[in-house]
């Protein structure tokens, strides 16, 4: 009788040690997922100069998209400043609504598209803004993971001893979610 | 329908079962196999030093082929490293996946072949390399390209290649002590002098006929852990790209194409996402071949691709 409660009793620490290095472990994999953005946000920042500059030439009429690129450059300049993170966040995904308008330049006028130049452009900046969506969708998969495990049967026990908060993780605006307007 | 952390959960819970059951039948396996060849080599049963042996020489054997499996499969494969400027979809698509999966980023090879195909090794994801085919990286678009990779990096994130070698010494095990007890029962042993009672003559059958039969049976476990952890690789791919369509078309063009990769062999089979041997056709969909194809699923290492798509078509 004495081995089995010594025995459940072994499991329900090591139960309480694993559960509380979840939590502990995911709150710091949180806060570096969060710097993820950033250190991608910053890649972008200078990738998009050194792309301009090569594509300046083929581009030459299509000046308005190069003042909006700057503008959303200048956007993600600051927010990484900040460092705040819902800021970082807007400022990718207004970047990110870009692409499209880009793009269609680019189907229009067969010179360009014909251009490896604008190929490889065109690549980068979907790359760039690829990572920018995986580095935000892994915050999201950690937050809700932590989430839900702090409120879930019996986690939310361990939880409560250790008054660990939930994680606010990223809000998405209305502007977010809104489709993308397309000027032609 | 369910939602792709059902699915998930669901899958880790059969491969949990699968596994366990595994382990339960390598060690009744086991034990009644020395138990036979204890009293064969004459003496009382319990002869447990065997089997350490066994699994010594089995667990050596599988420690070199899993600590430099990489480099073993990398070698008769002959992939070349992947840089990013010739194959720019394949390596940056890595790298936002890994991103996405929270992993280190693997380490990317080329296999010179038209035939598309791609697999995951590495004892783990530290150490994790992933190999395409130039014919994969020519025929699929980004979208394709990232359900593959994102396929191959949950292989990498649940230790598949760790796992399967670990069932590889198990089979490895048994398959050494069954044949040493069916070799000393052709010698002849030395404790038929001895009088050994009914108990002793029902050990030795049951250790005679577990001999035989256990390595095939044990095998035949381990491709359906392989085949269940295609199915988790397949949601778990679903969970970092969040669109199941990259993978689905992905799985039909690679299943169309009637290219048979040439470096492939039965040894490295398992590795790839789409079983490298087409020829063989299997789980054919006429119901009077049904029979015949479920016999013959029990030996492929890869679920029908058909049976794949419908489950990645339940997800989205």
């Amino acid at each position: 009788m004495n081995y089995f409660l010594i025995i459940v009793l072994v499991i329900v620490v090591l139960w309480l040690l694993s559960t509380y290095n979840f939590f502990v472990s995911s709150i710091a994999r949180i806060k570096a997922s969060v710097q993820e953005i950033g250190n991608q946000l910053k890649r972008q920042m200078d990738l998009i100069p050194n792309l301009e500059a090569s594509v300046k030439g083929y581009l030459k009429h299509e000046k308005g998209i190069f003042d909006e690129l700057t503008n959303a450059r200048k956007a993600v300049a600051g927010a990484v400043k900040s460092g705040n993170l819902q800021e970082m966040a807007d400022a990718g995904s207004k970047f990110a609504s870009l692409l499209p308008k880009i793009q269609v330049v680019v189907e229009s006028t067969p010179e360009l598209k014909a251009s490896s130049v604008v190929e490889n452009l065109m690549d980068e900046l979907r790359d760039t803004a690829d990572k920018i969506m995986y580095a935000r969708r892994l915050l999201i998969d950690l937050t809700a993971d932590f989430n839900v495990k702090r409120v879930s049967v019996p986690a939310n026990i361990v939880a409560k001893i250790f008054n660990i908060a939930e994680q606010p993780g990223l809000i998405t605006q209305s502007k977010d979610t809104k489709t993308p307007k397309i000027d032609l | 329908m369910q939602n792709i952390y059902e699915v998930q959960s669901a899958n880790k819970i059969k491969s949990a079962i699968i596994v366990a059951f595994f382990v339960v039948f390598v060690a009744l396996a086991v034990y009644i196999i020395s138990q036979a060849l204890g009293i064969y080599l004459g003496y009382q049963p319990g002869g447990l030093g065997l089997v350490g042996l066994a699994f010594i020489i089995s667990g050596l054997m599988s420690y070199v082929s899993y600590y430099f499996s990489d480099k073993i499969v990398l070698a008769i494969s002959g992939a070349t490293p992947a840089n990013r400027k010739e194959y720019f979809d394949f390596y940056t698509v890595a790298e936002n996946l890994a991103i996405g999966s929270g992993l280190p980023k693997p380490k990317l090879y080329v296999i010179p072949d038209s035939a598309p195909n791609a697999f995951a090794t590495g004892r783990d994801p530290k150490h994790a390399v992933i190999c395409a085919t130039q014919g994969l990286l020519v025929k699929l678009n980004r979208t394709e390209l990232e359900g593959v990779i994102a396929h191959e990096m949950t292989h990498v994130r649940n230790y598949d290649t760790r796992l399967q070698s670990v069932v590889a010494v198990m089979v490895g095990l048994i398959a050494l002590l069954g044949d040493w007890l069916l070799r000393a029962s052709f010698f002849g042993g030395r404790s038929r002098d001895r009088d050994e009672g009914d108990s002793g003559v029902i050990i030795l059958v049951l250790g005679i006929i577990f001999a035989i039969l256990s390595p095939i049976i044990a095998q035949l476990i381990q491709l359906a852990i392989s085949r269940r952890r295609e199915f988790m690789a397949d949601a778990g791919s679903v969970a970092i790209t969040k669109q199941p369509d990259g993978l689905i078309s992905a799985l039909k063009k690679i299943s169309a194409d009637t290219e048979v990769l040439e470096v492939a062999n039965k040894a490295t089979a398992h590795l790839y996402i789409v079983s490298p041997f087409k020829g063989k056709k299997y789980g054919s969909a006429r119901p009077e071949h049904r029979g015949i194809g479920w016999f013959s699923n029990l030996f492929n290492t890869h679920p029908p691709i058909e049976e794949r798509i419908k489950a990645l078509y339940d997800m989205s």
